[in-house]
């Protein structure tokens, strides 16, 4: 990283080698269509070279932080919009799969644990899981929240956090996930 | 007041945290949130423990791999602008001038009672050493009950904060250098805080007629005008 912020443009490809796939997966995950995820992704990427990818190690690893210029990238790209419906944000079609390939002893790590993650996440009350994903996924508000499902506000929340303790206990330190 | 009364005030503590993690509260909410935050441990530590469970939800999304032609995209990019860490005046050159008119409405606002703010508070030097002239000077912290300082020497300067609440989820804090007559100006200084609210930030660039030294919340990865209005400023003249 100490390179990138360097502005050695190479070491910055090694770092969309190693983050773009994780990246698109969610800005894909979030968008629902792929040229809005790959304009979010090359935002994103944009504005960490520009940025010189100064990050704080103490909020997690580069990934993390990768991911999370993505999700709010995606966010803003959502606010952009005029219209913006509630969409089923667990839409799982996709015009063209291009599914990750396991290479690397590392990669198959990183998908067994998120499958665990995934697990997890499904295991949820659905109520909870719902809200979590809308706000998360969705780039909902809470107050948007309650509007679409018709729930008092503080419900939402509520269940936002019974659903995010619930993933903390099953996930023990959710920090040594390979992310 | 009791310490609990100190920490909790009348907020159901823990109540936001997990829509603050989640990026769900609204605007004021979440300011509101951030300012309890630099009074309240239970808060700080719960929202600690559900951002990281925030961070792995990118997990659950299927995986793909990116297209070839948006790798092509993005490092095409990066080749052609060049950047280097040794000039920022470059890298400002190449964002084009900044004007007021480059505010967002709200920001424009927020930015007014700003001004108002700074020269109602202003700053003060606290001390000028002999040696090495080390200047200290104590920043303003808008709506938390963290602390700020600014020390210069040999043309270097360091922010130094602490109590400072966590950036927003998704959000990181980003120093700005404010000239006379001119917008403020991004660095490269992006940085967030431990679990304490500390942090120690080299400022980069030239402070050769910065009038003052602002911090605002951005999203992670910075921004080219402040998105927020600034939570630290130190006055320099």
């Amino acid at each position: 990283m100490q390179h990138v912020h360097d502005g050695d443009a190479r070491a910055f490809e090694v770092i969309f080698d190693r983050h773009g796939g994780a990246a698109f997966s969610l800005a894909y995950r979030m968008c629902g269509r792929r040229a809005m995820a790959e304009d979010v992704v090359q935002e994103a990427f944009l504005s960490l070279w520009r940025s010189g990818a100064r990050y704080d190690r103490a909020r997690g690893g580069v990934r993390s932080w990768v991911l999370s210029v993505v999700h709010n990238r995606a966010v803003d790209a959502f606010r952009r919009e005029v219209v913006r419906d509630s969409r089923d944000v667990r839409d799982d079609s996709i015009a063209e799969r291009m599914p990750a390939s396991d290479r690397t002893d590392a990669e198959v790590e990183r998908r067994q644990e998120a499958q665990q993650v995934r697990s997890v996440l499904d295991e949820l009350p659905p109520d909870q899981r719902q809200v979590i994903e809308l706000a998360y996924f969705g780039g909902f508000s809470h107050s948007q929240i309650a509007e679409m499902l018709k729930l008092p506000a503080g419900t939402v929340k509520g269940r936002m956090r019974l659903g995010l303790t619930k993933m903390r206990l099953a996930l023990g330190d959710p920090s040594g996930l390979a992310l | 007041m009791s310490e609990r009364d100190a920490m909790s005030e009348t907020r159901d503590c823990g109540g936001d945290a997990a829509a603050y993690a989640l990026g769900a509260l609204e605007p004021a909410e979440a300011e509101a949130f951030r300012a309890h935050l630099g009074r309240c441990i239970v808060c700080r530590d719960e929202l600690a423990a559900f951002q990281q469970v925030v961070d792995v939800l990118p997990m659950t999304a299927p995986q793909y791999s990116p297209s070839r032609r948006l790798r092509r995209r993005v490092l095409r990019t990066v080749r052609d602008e060049p950047r280097s860490a040794a000039a920022p005046a470059r890298r400002q050159a190449r964002r084009g001038g900044l004007s007021w008119g480059s505010f967002p409405r709200p920001a424009m606002a927020l930015a007014v009672l700003l001004v108002l703010v700074v020269v109602g508070v202003g700053g003060a030097v606290l001390s000028s050493t002999g040696a090495g002239h080390t200047r200290v000077i104590q920043a303003s912290v808008v709506g938390t009950a963290g602390s700020a300082q600014l020390r210069l020497r040999d043309g270097q300067a360091k922010l130094i904060v602490n109590h400072l609440p966590l950036p927003p989820a998704g959000h990181i804090y980003e120093v700005w250098l404010k000239r006379a007559d001119a917008a403020p100006a991004p660095t490269s200084a992006l940085f967030s805080v431990t679990s304490a609210g500390a942090a120690d930030v080299d400022v980069p660039g030239n402070l050769s007629g910065v009038s003052q030294v602002l911090v605002t919340p951005e999203p992670a990865g910075g921004s080219r005008v402040p998105t927020h209005a600034p939570v630290i400023v130190a006055q320099l003249a």
